[in-house]
């Protein structure tokens, strides 16, 4: 108890202070956490304030993020070679940057962090481990992280995981995302080992194999929404359904997740909740998760999170698609950190109406609507996103999972391109009745089963071969 | 005119045997209706077993230093808060705040005004007692509350009973804080006058004894609460009340002075490995807050027995029920 209160006032101080924290004491603060449910079965008052901040107040919140936002400045005008030049070009002083006047700073690019990669490696930081974007929305990127970052992020993600029974030490948790996301797998591992909870790294294998794994006593799944759709397919295909798994909690990121899929995982795995969390490896440890309310609620602790009008660049009004600019803060983000990072994720900001929902005391937006570069303009206010495309795909009844599709504006009219078997037994003017009764006037093209990988790259696609998959070649 | 050690011992008795009761039963009556709010993480371990034992070995010494008024000022700021720690989730804070101005005001008032006369003494005591019994009860809680086990308080008292000894007999610095207390605001004991006698007992030892009774009664139900119960009163009250009627603890001031851990804290230890033989594995708070030891708002069972002390003809027999039942 005393030892405990002393680990959370050098927490509390190196985060007020700002200096680099201290990954060994926030372990210890896990295991603090693990015997306090193990006695109480829940944590004490006020848990939420270690895990989220004690930032429901938005003056309270502007103020330590304006704190947060110059300390994090400074260092990066001293010690990463992109941003000494980029504050300078733009006539900034670190010291006096305000925050309701970021616009001063340009966004920083994903092309600036894959051509540049080198000048944005922080100068007192020594390289440790590096990940790779999978390239899914185009050239890999590539991020270095330090060791300090790789044993700091566990240890808090770990703590909130435990102080929000995220994971329990009787979980087991199965991975199955691309095994070349190094961060994300080796934070996963991470984690579990602090947690004490089972991990099962098995990569984007083919579905079969993972569901013959996730049958095993897995509580947990972490994967992306194409995959689960594989999964959830090939779950039915062979009459497997919620008596055979003993998922309680299903993770999914990186993808939209549309409601319908969701809610076919639910039956078919038989897991109470459905997690769609966002991450992104270039504002790593960055997150944000959804609230029951279908609200996305970014993490405010560990960085700023902007919503900047795509036409304007300035901040966003309620209900106008807006691109997601983060900036991980120091001492969290230590080693190639980014300075309002423009993700091109596109959401909604919400209105002011006071949010009534479980996460509350976290500023939220709508839900992802994909990437700014894949959104269809057909109007000036009538804009067609990735997510209704996906949500209208993926609740066709002949449940196309994932949902493969390429869309075109032809003439002012979206030009949809399905696999055949998307609309199988359906036809072509059903399905554009059924995007129609969705707010959609598309016009349906069909191409070939074998071509519908090609139709637009899903995470799923990552497959990883195992000998276990091969035929066997003895005797042919 | 020195009174004889029979009369003496038997003063004490008077003393020892109902305060000990008085703040094991209250501190269970507490224990089995309030929730202390607590932080959201840290469990009671071994280690802070230790922090507690060298902080209370060592502030005594740092007491002895200090001028009185500075000394009266850290035992008003030790009382109020656990005073206000304690009470405020019964009271709420403006009238446990209301609730310990009076009492420490008035305890200040009295020990510097009050103490001319016997019955001045006798007056300052019971509203130096209210508060003491009051503090130990509300910090025995929180411990308890805060996931201390039986297995530290075990440990705590047979580590408190090599000190008390220690601390007593060969470095009296007992002795000395016994001195510097008694005939001042806020002595942290609970005594009484008799005619030019003075018995009393530390809070340090009280708040073992709510600590044993509180932990056992937590880890293995009503039975184990009794039995810790008894030995804190044969052990903790009686024994040290009447051991100086064979053993000379009188001091070079002429005082006796029984170190009570000393005879207590083995007693403790033993009855908490009787007890984990018997019983095994301590209930989790969690555990405990699941069982019918709790007393729930509305009509429950658990309540009415407690509403009412005596109860001749218990309706439903108790298994674990142990032949000393002190706590009825």
């Amino acid at each position: 108890m005393f030892e405990t209160g002393i680990r959370q006032f050098r927490m509390a101080m190196g985060i007020v202070w700002g200096r680099k924290l201290d990954p060994r004491n926030i372990e210890r603060l896990v295991a603090d956490a693990l015997a306090t449910l193990q006695e109480f079965g829940e944590p004490g008052a006020d848990a939420r304030v270690l895990t989220d901040g004690p930032m429901t107040d938005p003056e309270e919140r502007a103020h330590i993020a304006q704190t947060n936002l110059r300390r994090t400045a400074r260092r990066l005008a001293k010690q990463s070679p992109f941003y000494t030049k980029r504050f300078a070009s733009a006539g900034v002083d670190p010291r006096k940057l305000d925050i309701g006047h970021l616009e001063q700073v340009p966004v920083t690019v994903k092309a600036d962090l894959t051509q540049n990669a080198s000048e944005f490696l922080c100068r007192d930081s020594q390289r440790y481990l590096a990940t790779r974007t999978t390239g899914t929305t185009g050239k890999p990127t590539e991020v270095w992280l330090s060791s300090y970052e790789m044993s700091l992020w566990p240890a808090m993600g770990a703590l909130a995981s435990t102080l929000r029974d995220d994971l329990r030490p009787d979980d087991v948790m199965q991975v199955n995302v691309s095994s070349r996301a190094t961060a994300a797998v080796s934070l996963d591992v991470a984690v579990c080992h602090l947690v004490g909870t089972g991990c099962r790294i098995i990569g984007l294998v083919p579905p079969d194999e993972a569901l013959d794994a996730l049958t095993e006593g897995v509580t947990l799944l972490s994967t992306c929404a194409s995959y689960l759709g594989q999964l959830v397919v090939a779950a039915r295909r062979r009459g497997l359904g919620a008596s055979d798994f003993t998922l309680r909690r299903i993770d999914v990121g990186g993808e939209v997740l549309s409601p319908t899929l969701a809610e076919a995982a639910r039956e078919t795995f038989g897991a109470e909740a459905i997690n769609d969390l966002f991450g992104m490896t270039e504002v790593l440890p960055v997150t944000g998760r959804h609230c029951s309310q279908d609200h996305l609620h970014h993490d405010i602790t560990m960085g700023l999170c902007e919503y900047v009008d795509l036409d304007t660049g300035l901040a966003a009004e309620p209900g106008a698609p807006a691109s997601v600019v983060i900036t991980p803060f120091f001492p969290y983000r230590e080693c190639m950190p980014v300075f309002r990072y423009d993700t091109r994720d596109v959401v909604r900001p919400l209105d002011g109406t006071a949010l009534t929902c479980e996460i509350s005391g976290l500023p939220a937006t709508s839900k992802i609507l994909g990437k700014a570069d894949q959104l269809i303009r057909l109007a000036a206010n009538d804009i067609v996103s990735p997510r209704d495309l996906v949500e209208a795909i993926d609740a066709l009844p002949t449940q196309p999972w994932p949902a493969r599709f390429r869309a075109t504006v032809d003439s002012g009219r979206i030009t949809l391109t399905l696999p055949e078997s998307a609309i199988a037994g359906l036809g072509q003017a059903a399905a554009e009745q059924h995007f129609n009764d969705r707010g959609l006037d598309v016009r349906v093209a069909i191409v070939d089963d074998e071509h519908a990988s090609r139709l637009r790259p899903l995470r799923c696609d990552l497959r990883e071969t195992t000998f276990a998959a091969r035929p066997a070649l003895i005797g042919v | 005119m020195q009174s004889s050690a029979l009369h003496l011992a038997v003063f004490t008795l008077c003393v020892t045997v109902p305060s000990a009761l008085l703040v094991c039963l209250a501190a269970k009556f507490y224990l089995r209706r309030v929730r202390i709010e607590r932080p959201a993480i840290g469990v009671f371990n071994g280690r802070d077993v230790l922090v507690l034992f060298v902080l209370l070995s060592t502030i005594p010494l740092f007491y002895l230093q200090l001028p009185r008024w500075l000394l009266t000022g850290f035992l008003v700021i030790t009382f109020a808060s656990s005073l206000s720690i304690g009470y405020r989730p019964v009271l709420g804070s403006t009238k446990v705040w209301a609730a310990i101005g009076i009492l420490l005001g008035l305890n200040i008032w009295m020990g510097n005004n009050a103490l001319g006369t016997v019955l001045g003494w006798q007056l300052f005591w019971l509203e130096n007692d209210i508060i003491v019994l009051l503090g130990a009860v509300a910090v025995a809680n929180l411990y308890v509350q805060g996931g201390m086990k039986l297995r530290y308080v075990a440990w705590f008292a047979i580590l408190l009973a090599g000190y008390d000894a220690f601390f007593t007999e060969v470095f009296p610095v007992t002795n000395a804080l016994v001195e510097e207390f008694l005939g001042y605001p806020l002595d942290p004991s609970v005594g009484m006058r008799w005619h030019l006698d003075n018995a009393a007992i530390g809070i340090g030892d009280l708040f073992v004894y709510a600590l044993f009774v509180l932990s056992a009664f937590k880890a293995y139900g009503r039975a184990a609460g009794r039995i810790a119960l008894a030995v804190v009163v044969t052990f903790g009250a009686i024994a040290p009340a009447v051991v100086p009627l064979a053993i000379n603890y009188i001091d070079a001031r002429n005082d006796t002075l029984v170190p009570a851990q000393a005879w207590f804290g083995p007693a403790a230890f033993i009855t908490y490995l009787l007890l984990r033989r018997r019983n095994g594995k301590e209930r989790t708070m969690q555990e405990f807050l699941a069982s019918d030891d709790v007393v729930r708002p509305g009509p429950d069972r658990t309540a009415i027995e407690d509403a009412a002390p005596v109860s001749p003809a218990p309706t439903h027999p108790q298994p674990d029920r142990q032949p000393v039942d002190v706590n009825r």
